[in-house]
């Protein structure tokens, strides 16, 4: 009796470990039909994505038959994703030395993958990043190779903007390329709908407040907004504060001089959920996914008459809806406050975007840097200056009224503040973004929300020992 | 000690030795797959590290301690816990109901059996995205329906008191199916003789089912159950799909939690400590639901 027992016991415990190990292959293998994620977590998960990844070719740079192995990862879809392929078929058939895989990464895995890829040994040469601290991080660790004396040789570095160099430069050395785009914020609008209630660009919040009246008053959705994606809700937070205390009050938070808990930040929150309350944000915003379009849908249909959003805006209206050739997309820079001291010309986003950095493991640096050299070769420009992209080259033009229009608004800015959740350490940009959807969904007040980031920011830094 | 005795220890050996290269295969990818990255959760949670630093600070229980008082953990548990109850309440009976019609239906009713098993057929991911379509609140269905009706906007997703409920709606479409072939299975394990032995007495179709099909499926319906705990503590995909765990956390689980705090916030640490702490909690459930289901045939 006592022997079936102990049979019994070990059999159902054995059992149990079998079904939670049949699920854990289960996502591992990718199958759908058992839930996925295993109890095993991160460790497990991340086992099978670096031998992915290792089988995508993302072996360091390695000599082989004669040809030096350069691997490339980037983030970019479409058109764009060609032309960076057509570039770097153009450097190997001018540098046959060089033997390059491409490989197109999602966006939201990036960092996951980077990551993973750093851990298992098996970086890419060229990788984008972000900027901002994560950057800072990796060059920290020593990831990341000293593109200084590159980018000093001929005069490269002076094609670019200013502002867009400093982005790339840490502890005074380039580390990075600034290729892809300038995206900075601000609000895009319909003007049909604009024009259908007489209605013009505003100068001041105060003004744009009315406008919102107006289209709330008949049945127009002022904003659109998806913000389960949260960065999106976070940009009105980061422009209102901004408006309001310029970028001292978010540079001194983030370095541990000031705090979250500065009027700045609860002038933005109590904005924003007055805004909420008004009824100025399209119904349901805290649900909807802006990677899906659900707000662009909004705002094609006129349901939503503005959207503030980075200038990629500009390539998805292209892609998705006839507006540009319509010529009914406006754009305007985030309105002044009236009532601040600081200066109003601010704007918000990041001049490069993806910024390209070489690995430090990387054997011919030189070559990884040619390379990147070559994303930007004449022939890419004119490509990706038709494809929508502003790139941040000193002499840049373009002959679409919008991006003009963009392009302006960051010429006559005083600065540009990067994004908050790319300038924070990711621990803390997530709390920042959680706290500012809570906001938003009026589940937390503004002193509640501004509280917990600076509490986060707090252990953070002391963490650090900063 | 005879010849006959040492002839059964040589069997022994030999049996022992077909056994061990038998599971060798699968023990060794359980070990390297399953055990170790456990062993390993369990050894990372005992430090500080952002998953790519070669930083890696020891800070003993400190996440442990953190865990046991994070409020935001608790609530994936509690949600957890609901998608777990109601997972069983919804998914059990209708799946059962199922597949009972498609056995007595019998060939008939086989395109309704195809139908039912489709959304069993279609990747989380495809199902998130088409239900966010679908529920979205100026264009999706539900908003179209409710205005037929003189409504106005739904707004499911969005809303923090509605969230989980939707989101374990849809699972529970996503997953009847497999509890509905899992029980045809189970019937096809009653003989058709006892069927007809049940009607030769005259029992009715009802009496068949509550007094002879639901005692004889019981052991099917056991396993059932202790699948469904075990998968919906550890659900993932179609939650991380549709809400990110969102509105304010109204909808997470365990597993984004964990999944956002190792690959968005970069606290590998910590999330190894979500990770180990689920591990226990799911064993402890699991281990403890098998024992009071198997209680009455000891």
């Amino acid at each position: 009796m006592k022997k079936s027992k102990l049979w019994k016991a070990l059999a159902s415990g054995v059992l149990a470990f079998t079904m939670m190990a049949a699920t854990a292959c289960g996502s591992s293998t990718g199958t759908s039909t058992t839930s996925t994620t295993s109890t095993t977590t991160s460790t497990a998960a991340s086992a099978a994505d670096t031998t992915a990844s290792t089988g995508a070719g993302s072996t360091a740079a390695s000599t082989s038959g004669g040809k030096t192995k350069l691997t490339i990862w980037h983030i970019q879809t479409g058109e764009v994703a060609d032309t960076i392929q057509a570039s770097v078929d153009r450097f190997m058939k001018a540098n046959p030395q060089y033997d390059v895989t491409v490989v197109q990464k999602q966006n939201d895995t990036y960092k996951t993958d980077l990551s993973l890829a750093i851990n298992a040994g098996t970086m890419p040469d060229v990788f984008i990043t972000w900027g901002g601290q994560t950057m800072y991080d990796y060059v920290d660790e020593g990831l990341v190779a000293d593109l200084t004396s590159y980018m000093k040789a001929d005069g490269y570095a002076d094609k670019f903007l200013d502002a867009a160099i400093k982005q790339c430069t840490y502890n005074d050395k380039i580390v990075a390329v600034p290729v892809e785009n300038v995206s900075v914020a601000g609000f895009f609008y319909n003007k049909e709908v604009f024009s259908k209630y007489n209605l013009s660009e505003p100068k001041t919040i105060a003004d744009l407040e009315k406008i919102c009246d107006t289209l709330v008053a008949n049945g127009v959705k002022p904003f659109a907004l998806a913000n389960a994606t949260k960065w999106t809700g976070s940009m009105y937070f980061q422009y209102l504060a901004t408006r309001y205390g310029g970028l001292q009050p978010f540079a001194d938070a983030a370095s541990g001089k000031g705090s979250f808990e500065n009027d700045a930040f609860k002038y933005a929150g109590t904005t924003i959920q007055d805004w909420v309350n008004k009824g100025y944000f399209c119904d349901g915003f805290n649900g909807m996914d802006d990677d899906s379009g659900q707000a662009r849908m909004l705002f094609y249909n006129g349901d939503a008459a503005m959207d503030l959003m980075g200038s990629w805006f500009i390539s998805n209206v292209s892609d998705e809806s006839s507006m540009i050739e319509d010529g009914t997309l406006g754009f305007f820079p985030f309105p002044s406050l009236d009532t601040s001291t600081a200066d109003q010309t601010y704007t918000l986003g990041t001049l490069g975007d993806n910024l390209y950095s070489v690995s430090a493991k990387c054997t011919d640096q030189e070559g990884a840097f040619k390379l990147i050299q070559s994303l930007l070769d004449d022939t890419a420009v004119k490509e990706r200056t038709a494809e929508g992209k502003i790139i941040p080259f000193k002499d840049f033009k373009s002959d679409n009224e919008v991006t003009n229009k963009v392009l302006e608004s960051l010429n006559s800015a005083a600065g540009v503040q990067l994004w908050y959740d790319q300038y924070l350490p990711s621990e803390v940009a997530e709390v920042h973004k959680d706290t500012c959807q809570q906001i938003f969904g009026l589940t937390m007040t503004p002193e509640q929300a501004d509280t917990t980031l600076q509490t986060a920011m707090k252990d953070y830094l002391a963490k650090n020992g900063k | 000690m005879g010849i006959h005795e040492a002839a059964v220890k040589r069997r022994r050996t030999g049996e022992f030795t077909a056994i061990a290269v038998f599971l060798a295969p699968a023990l060794l990818v359980i070990g390297i797959f399953i055990i170790y990255p456990i062993i390993q959760s369990f050894i990372t949670s005992g430090y500080e590290w952002n998953g790519y630093s070669s930083a890696k600070t020891f800070i003993g229980l400190d996440n442990w301690k953190k865990l046991l008082t994070d409020s935001t953990f608790w609530g994936a548990f509690r949600n957890n816990i609901l998608v777990m109850v109601l997972s069983i309440v919804i998914q059990m009976p209708i799946g059962l109901a199922l597949a009972t019609f498609l056995n007595r239906a019998g060939k008939k009713a086989n395109i309704a059996k195809v139908i039912w098993f489709i959304p069993m057929l279609m990747s989380s991911v495809a199902i998130g995205y088409l239900f966010r379509y679908a529920l979205d609140p100026t264009t999706g269905f539900v908003t179209a329906i409710s205005k037929a009706f003189g409504g106005g906007k739904v707004d499911l997703l969005g809303n923090p008191g509605t969230v989980l409920l939707t989101c374990i709606f849809i699972i529970a479409w996503q997953f009847t199916p497999f509890y509905m072939v899992y029980y045809m299975a189970g019937y096809g394990g009653i003989s058709a003789d006892i069927h007809e032995a049940a009607m030769i007495d005259g029992a009715t179709e009802k009496d068949y089912f509550w007094n002879i099909a639901l005692p004889l499926l019981k052991p099917s319906i056991k396993s059932a159950v202790v699948l469904s705990i075990v998968g919906s503590l550890k659900y993932f995909d179609l939650v991380y799909v549709m809400t990110d765990g969102g509105p304010s956390h109204a909808s997470e689980l365990m597993a984004t939690y964990m999944y956002d705090t190792a690959f968005k916030s970069y606290q590998m640490g910590y999330a190894s400590a979500i990770a180990s702490g689920m591990f226990i909690l799911i064993s402890v459930i699991a281990i403890v639901t098998m024992k009071l289901l198997n209680r009455k045939e000891d």
